[in-house]
């Protein structure tokens, strides 16, 4: 990262290389489409790119990553409410037009019970692998406050898991 | 079913193959390509905190110079000794936060909510404890009149410290806003209690105190104005 300060091109296209598959893969975490997530990963990383300079040497790098690629999700996701009532229309006029429907994914199918937030939190512990302490700093809230979304997003799995069968998710399959 | 075996799961889940495609990561590294070029990191957070702070100290001095340190001149000891010490520790509180909230994924120690909270509870506590004057003459119209030149002198304060952290990222602009807000508030307190001779505890507690929660909800609808045009101007 600090080389990637510094002007380097081969450590910006090693951190592009290394750094957006998760970011990607937290985009689709929050059920959106293939295209949307490129899209919003190529504004994340244009973003990345115009405020690099406010990286410190010496923090961990992986929370402020997510922390813009947050920014850009949140702002897409308000956007996309201001526009919801248009692309209503747009649907009822395109119903006609065939369209590739979007496969949800296992992972997005497992977390779409979970709340948004619920849904980021479990997203960046436990697929990605974060500490506590990184989500905290990603999320702009405290330790605490993480373990308690995921308390309760565990407490809703568990539900879900329950539901539908464990051995349905354990072997990988979705119905 | 244990957290473990979830745990397990949704491993399983996440191994799924993401097939991202390359072109996509080729089309990024072009994009930021031409661009790139050396930048200079943000300064130390306590190198900007203490340049927040003296702005904001700035403000209030040459507030209450042209209007007056009749305030500061008819406190004793105790109150002196009380109310700029708590003001400037409250200031430098907010400052830390401020520049936290402008450094991406940076530790929140405390929010910005409970920073407007402190620094509003932390002075009604300093003045009930201090003014003791229970009469209330001419409390809407000379309060109002604190009010305004509280917030005259708050919002300058904000302005200055926002574009002292220009260089920053606030990622969550309403919040950063409202952290600014308190700090510019903390300025406009400080500017009437070094100018303002009326100890009514009554004035004090409710006009005075008054200017932080205001000028913190002034910097949130311009922290969430700013995102809006930001977002319009990306378009």
């Amino acid at each position: 990262m600090v080389r990637y300060q510094q002007g380097d091109f081969a450590a910006a296209t090693a951190l592009i290389d290394r750094i957006s598959p998760p970011l990607h893969r937290f985009f689709l975490a929050k059920s959106i489409s293939r295209a949307d997530a490129d899209d919003l990963l190529q504004e994340t990383w244009l973003r990345i790119h115009k405020v690099r300079h406010t990286y410190r040497p010496g923090e961990p790098a992986l929370p402020w990553f997510y922390a813009i690629a947050r920014h850009i999700r949140v702002d897409h996701y308000r956007k996309s409410i201001r526009t919801a009532a248009g692309e209503r229309e747009l649907e009822e006029m395109s119903k006609g037009v065939s369209s590739a429907p979007h496969q949800a994914g296992e992972l997005e199918a497992l977390l779409a019970p979970l709340s948004e937030a619920q849904r980021e939190v479990i997203a960046m512990l436990k697929v990605e692998g974060m500490s506590l302490e990184e989500v905290a700093r990603a999320t702009s809230s405290s330790v605490g406050s993480v373990k308690q979304k995921v308390h309760r997003a565990y407490k809703k799995l568990r539900e879900t898991i329950g539901a539908t069968g464990p051995r349905k998710w354990r072997s990988g399959g979705l119905a | 079913m244990k957290d473990e075996e979830i745990d397990d799961i949704l491993k399983k889940a996440a191994q799924a193959p993401q097939d991202l495609d390359p072109l996509v990561l080729e089309r990024i590294g072009d994009s930021i390509k031409p661009s790139l070029c050396p930048v200079r990191p943000l300064p130390p957070v306590w190198l900007m905190a203490v340049g927040l702070v003296l702005v904001c100290a700035a403000v209030s001095l040459a507030g209450a110079a042209r209007a007056g340190f009749f305030g500061a001149a008819k406190m004793n000891l105790l109150e002196r000794s009380l109310v700029f010490p708590a003001l400037g520790l409250l200031a430098c509180l907010a400052a830390v936060g401020f520049v936290h909230q402008m450094i991406p994924a940076s530790r929140l120690r405390v929010s910005p909510g409970a920073m407007l909270a402190l620094s509003s509870v932390g002075l009604l506590a300093v003045f009930a404890h201090l003014f003791r004057d229970y009469h209330t003459d001419h409390f809407f119209s000379a309060g109002i009149a604190c009010l305004l030149t509280g917030l005259l002198h708050a919002i300058p304060a904000g302005l200055l410290s926002w574009l002292m952290l220009r260089r920053g990222f606030a990622v969550n602009p309403a919040s950063a806003g409202l952290v600014a807000g308190t700090l510019g508030g903390l300025a406009g307190v400080g500017m009437l209690e070094l100018h303002c001779p009326n100890f009514q505890a009554a004035h004090i507690l409710v006009w005075h105190t008054a200017v932080v929660p205001v000028s913190a909800a002034l910097g949130a609808l311009l922290g969430w104005e700013l995102r809006f045009r930001a977002r319009s101007d990306d378009r």
